[in-house]
């Protein structure tokens, strides 16, 4: 804490004559008896009374409701969260379950020359369906199509390598049916058509 | 250079495959009558320097199709058929013999698909360096959905000579099918996308959702 010179204070007070005052102090003196002079003097303008004031802050209209609740928006506001340590960790536990979860549910890391090929049947009365091509050797039952919601429509989606595939659905371990939604044919030579699927790299 | 390595893989790879392997993957997949004559024609077809996947799939989707053996042995001759027409229309197009295997299975896939020959040497020879799988698929496609060969043939080369990618040449094919779905004629169609080669619409990506199901089948075949 800075401590002032006895003198100065005997000179503000008019007890120290100013010419009494050594020359070093003489610049403090003068600066501290101007900000003195300037508080003292009355403010500017006329002087408004209490009541005036207050009734002038009544007389001012309201703020419209946008106006208030954008300055609810900006205005800094406490907020006080009391939570006990115990429940913090099950929240950070119930945070790091999802995130694995979600995760795992991302799907398999596609190579450089995979893709994704898509089959989709509409087999209403159907137990059981099942994809079989080039893709597997033509062997039944190693691709299941799922319909989950029991709407007669079937589906699986594969990761195969980059090229061009036939493929025929096996429709309850017997029915041989090529896709219909998929407008690639080719005969295969035994009386029947397969379809086609060219699968296209994913990362390109 | 990379042709040449290409071609000594698929050789080290092809030789050894018929001896015991392709009777390996045959066995219990086709009636056992059948194997003789498949495997032969199997090994004809290595000696030729010809693809042996198609044929071994062919026997083995006979086999899992319950067909009979004759007709599976019909069917795998006739597939090699196939396969030396397509070395033939390669090489008549200017392909250097040996040729790539890949190529052949392409070129096949187009005659199969419906494609006139003629038509397939004039795409192979104007796409002089190979892969031409997506092109020969594009002009079938737009033949498939009745667009005139040559015109389909046409904007495929087009697209190739005015830089497109050849793994986005799918993309100028459903441009134009997608502007046929819009009411255009299929002249009209051609030529609004061949105004925009070589620009085209972003192709449609897997999305998250449709990855997030996906699975691997247990021994996936490589194309």
């Amino acid at each position: 804490m800075n401590v002032i010179d006895q003198r100065i204070h005997q000179a503000l007070d008019g007890e120290l004559a100013a010419e009494a005052v050594p020359a070093e102090l003489r610049h403090a003196v003068a600066r501290l008896a101007a900000a003195a002079a300037l508080l003292a003097a009355p403010p500017p303008g006329p002087a408004a009374s209490l009541e005036s004031r207050v009734m002038a802050e009544i007389r001012r209209p309201a703020p419209s409701r946008a106006r208030r609740v954008m300055r609810w928006l900006v205005t800094p506001h406490s907020i006080i969260l009391r939570v006990r340590p115990a429940w913090s960790v099950a929240f950070a536990a119930v945070v790091a379950t999802l995130t694995l979860f979600t995760a795992g549910d991302q799907g398999p890391e596609l190579g450089e020359h995979e893709g994704i090929a898509q089959f989709v049947g509409r087999f209403p009365e159907a137990q059981s369906v099942h994809v079989v091509g080039t893709f597997n050797d033509w062997r039944p039952g190693s691709i299941a199509l799922e319909d989950q919601d029991h709407d007669g429509v079937w589906r699986a989606t594969v990761v195969l390598p980059a090229g061009t595939y036939e493929y025929m659905f096996v429709v309850d371990g017997e029915r041989w049916v090529p896709d219909h939604l998929e407008e690639r044919l080719v005969a295969d030579d035994f009386g029947r058509e397969n379809s086609i699927v060219i699968v296209r790299p994913a990362r390109r | 250079m990379k042709r040449w390595v290409g071609l000594a893989l698929s050789a080290c790879l092809a030789l050894p495959l018929p001896a015991q392997s392709v009777r390996g993957r045959l066995e219990g997949r086709i009636p056992s009558t059948a194997i003789p004559a498949v495997d032969s024609l199997i090994q004809f077809a290595a000696q030729e320097g010809l693809p042996t996947e198609p044929l071994i799939q062919k026997a083995l989707e006979g086999g899992a199709k319950h067909v009979a053996g004759p007709r599976i042995v019909a069917a795998v001759q006739l597939s090699l058929g196939q396969l030396r027409d397509a070395r033939d229309l390669l090489v008549r197009a200017g392909d250097q013999p040996p040729v790539l295997p890949a190529e052949m299975t392409t070129v096949a896939w187009a005659l199969r698909r419906g494609l006139p020959a003629p038509l397939v040497e004039r795409v192979v020879a104007a796409l002089a360096r190979p892969p031409r799988g997506a092109a020969m698929h594009a002009v079938a496609d737009l033949v498939a959905h009745g667009f005139d060969p040559d015109s389909a043939a046409n904007l495929i080369i087009d697209a190739v000579h005015d830089g497109v990618p050849r793994e986005r040449l799918l993309d100028v094919s459903t441009a134009a099918l997608q502007q046929v779905q819009r009411g255009r004629t299929r002249p009209e169609a051609l030529a609004i996308v061949r105004r925009q080669l070589p620009n085209l619409p972003a192709p449609a990506r897997p999305t998250r959702g449709n990855v997030a199901g996906a699975r691997r089948p247990a021994a996936p075949v490589p194309p």
